[in-house]
């Protein structure tokens, strides 16, 4: 019973992987493409920031789990994560 | 004696109750740290960027770094692939995409090695400009991270093959998981900072 729930479980996670992936590659494509483009500075820096912030949220909520997983762990994470967010912004002041 | 164990173990208990696994615990908080380590690092990288802008960053090759980051972001889902294989039992699985995720990684440092001949090619070093001192830390770290979990990866593939992990033990296997997706994490917000922004 246990192996059939882990089995029919395993599909649909699968499939959510690999969505997550092709997101994630996209997303990436896009940046790339972005770079190549004589766009002004000004408007895609914070297009960059925006994508990077979705990639790097969406290996962190479905890749490591937090997500699903006990609020604990994104607790013990997002704290540094604000820290250092806030650190990096006042670098940006010239 | 004995009443202090007790103690310790309802405490254990009240963790597992509560969905806390000890060892993924510790390894948020290892990452947690970490997190500490390379915001030093960026915030770093930022500050030089921002008040002494180098001529030096457009020499860095934007699409050669693109696939680098593709094999990378390839090479956690191969992870997640390989963990969801042991929790169905499938041993054989496991071990397939952690050799892809071993292998790719070891292409994302054979990439990063080419991009740093190439540059040291048009004269930027380690210590020949403040440039050059950012960036070479800031990846050189990242790169060195990559390495461990490539061994990391080895390791995990060596025990899977003796049978250290099965369908109800697999601890190993995530903890490991969550080392390289942060590694991954990392080279997301690096690869916006240092070669897009």
């Amino acid at each position: 019973m246990a192996t059939h729930n882990v089995q029919a479980h395993a599909g649909p996670r699968r499939l959510t992987y690999a969505i997550v992936f092709l997101i994630l590659a996209a997303l990436t494509a896009i940046e790339i493409a972005l770079s190549l483009l004589a766009v002004d500075p000004g408007l895609r820096t914070p297009v960059f920031l925006i994508l990077s912030l979705a990639k790097a949220s969406l290996v962190a909520a479905f890749f490591m789990h937090l997500r699903q997983d006990s609020r604990l762990y994104t607790f013990v994470f997002i704290v540094p994560v604000i820290l250092f967010v806030l650190f990096a912004g006042l670098m940006l002041i010239p | 004696m004995s009443e202090h164990l007790t103690g310790h173990a309802d405490a254990y208990r009240s963790g597992r109750a509560l969905g806390i696994q000890p060892l993924k615990l510790g390894m948020w908080l290892f990452l947690a740290s970490e997190v500490m380590f390379f915001g030093g690092l960026i915030s770093a990288f930022l500050h030089y960027k921002v008040n002494n802008p180098s001529p030096e960053s457009g020499l860095l090759d934007v699409p050669l770094v693109g696939v680098n980051t593709f094999l990378l972001l390839t090479s956690s889902f191969t992870v997640v692939l390989g963990l969801t294989a042991i929790r169905q039992g499938d041993r054989r699985g496991l071990i397939r995409f952690l050799a892809a995720t071993a292998l790719l990684g070891a292409a994302f440092l054979g990439g990063q090695a080419y991009e740093f001949v190439s540059l040291y090619g048009h004269g930027v070093t380690l210590n020949g400009s403040l440039f050059g001192s950012s960036f070479f830390t800031l990846t050189g770290f990242h790169g060195l991270h990559v390495l461990i979990g490539l061994v990391w990866a080895l390791s995990t593939l060596a025990g899977a093959a003796r049978g250290r992990y099965t369908a109800d033990r697999f601890e190993g296997v995530e903890v490991f998981g969550l080392y390289w997706h942060f590694v991954d994490v990392v080279w997301i917000v690096l690869f916006t900072i240092i070669y897009l922004v």
